[in-house]
């Protein structure tokens, strides 16, 4: 069964159908917005929402590099981390 | 109590709970991989998509102008009505001296151009590009130039597929153009400075206030901007000028695409 590390599965699902969606429809300041915000309950979701953007957006030409994967990347790494240390920690108990 | 320790933390990544992040990674790898595979059917997919976009953009942007004064937008109105007048004039004026001086040098730069739909623009698509639904079938190919309306460049094709291309604005990050400012046509090098902004360095002395026009090479000087500020340091031998773009990104829904034999300093590449 899918679900996130501390929200229902119905709302898990609609943060990340939404971030999908916003990289689409929103301005792109808004996507990284929910990205980040949904990191903290599903830590892969900004590499996957990065790696989405890049793949519509991005063009490789000289001194350019995919911006969105690798910082959707590094959000998903200390995201990834702080669960790790909070779920091993007294605060997650 | 070891063990229950050991069984809590291994289960920091268990699959409860990253799976939805797992099934989102997957569906990004998917998609990419459809796009590196498929080129054409991935634009084909996501441009229905991108319209549904444009037009929901469009409902939501009339939807929160209509909350505003309406004796603003009259007097707004009204004034955009006369300029748009002023500027008529101005542009059959200037239009009957270009037949002029097109019938004085008998040039070939009537070129009527390739008309491109914008699938995808700024702020929805970062790194300051435009997707267009226009490709090598069109007869666009790499480093045509990208005209919006008036006739004002915007930016360079660097990536064509069949049915669709993209164009990266001259305001995006790496990229330079030459050009010039003012009155008296200063040459000037124009850099990307990314979210539709673009800078060029010139010397102190040089005469460049607000509100200067700086042109780009097309056929001819073409405007592409105006300086919105000057930044000086007092160390530094030069200003800055930071250029707004003389049309607004956000809202270009046609761009036309010709080659002006310029050349641009992005290295274009064919790559979907």
């Amino acid at each position: 069964m899918m679900r996130g590390t501390s929200l229902s599965f119905s709302t898990c699902g609609t943060l990340t159908l939404l971030a999908f969606v916003s990289v689409i429809f929103f301005p792109w300041p808004l996507t990284i917005m929910l990205a980040f915000t949904s990191s903290f309950f599903i830590p892969l979701l900004p590499l996957a929402i990065g790696l989405f953007a890049d793949t519509l957006y991005y063009t490789p030409h000289s001194g350019t590099l995919p911006l969105f994967t690798l910082y959707g990347a590094l959000a998903a790494g200390v995201s990834i981390f702080v669960h790790r240390q909070l779920r091993t920690g007294i605060i997650g108990r | 109590m070891k063990k229950t320790f050991l069984v809590k933390r291994n289960g920091l990544l268990s699959l409860t709970d990253v799976s939805w992040g797992v099934f989102a990674l997957a569906c990004a790898i998917i998609v990419l991989l459809v796009r590196l595979i498929a080129p054409g059917f991935f634009w084909y997919v996501f441009t229905p998509v991108f319209r549904v976009a444009d037009a929901v953009s469009l409902e939501g942007h009339s939807f929160i102008s209509g909350f505003e004064n309406a004796a603003k937008l009259t007097a707004q109105n009204e004034r955009l009505a006369n300029e748009n007048t002023a500027l008529a004039n101005e542009n059959q004026a200037l239009a009957q001296k270009i037949i002029d001086i097109e019938d004085l040098f008998t040039s070939t730069t009537a070129k009527s151009g390739i008309l491109a739909g914008v699938v995808a623009r700024p702020p929805e698509s970062p790194y300051d590009t435009l997707v267009l639904a226009a490709g090598e079938n069109a007869g666009i190919t790499l480093g045509m130039e990208a005209f919006g309306d008036g006739g004002v460049p915007l930016g360079i094709v660097s990536s064509v597929l069949a049915d669709f291309s993209r164009v990266t604005l001259f305001s995006a990050p790496g990229v330079t153009t030459a050009g010039w400012v003012g009155n008296d046509g200063l040459a000037i090098t124009i850099s990307g400075a990314g979210a539709g902004v673009m800078n060029a360095t010139v010397s102190r002395s040089a005469a460049i206030a607000v509100g200067d026009t700086v042109f780009a090479p097309g056929p001819g000087m073409l405007p592409i901007g105006k300086v919105i500020r000057i930044d000086s340091n007092p160390t530094a031998p030069g200003v800055t000028l930071r250029i707004q773009p003389a049309l607004n990104l956000f809202s270009v829904s046609w761009v036309t695409i010709r080659d002006t034999g310029v050349p641009f300093s992005i290295s274009a590449t064919s790559t979907p």
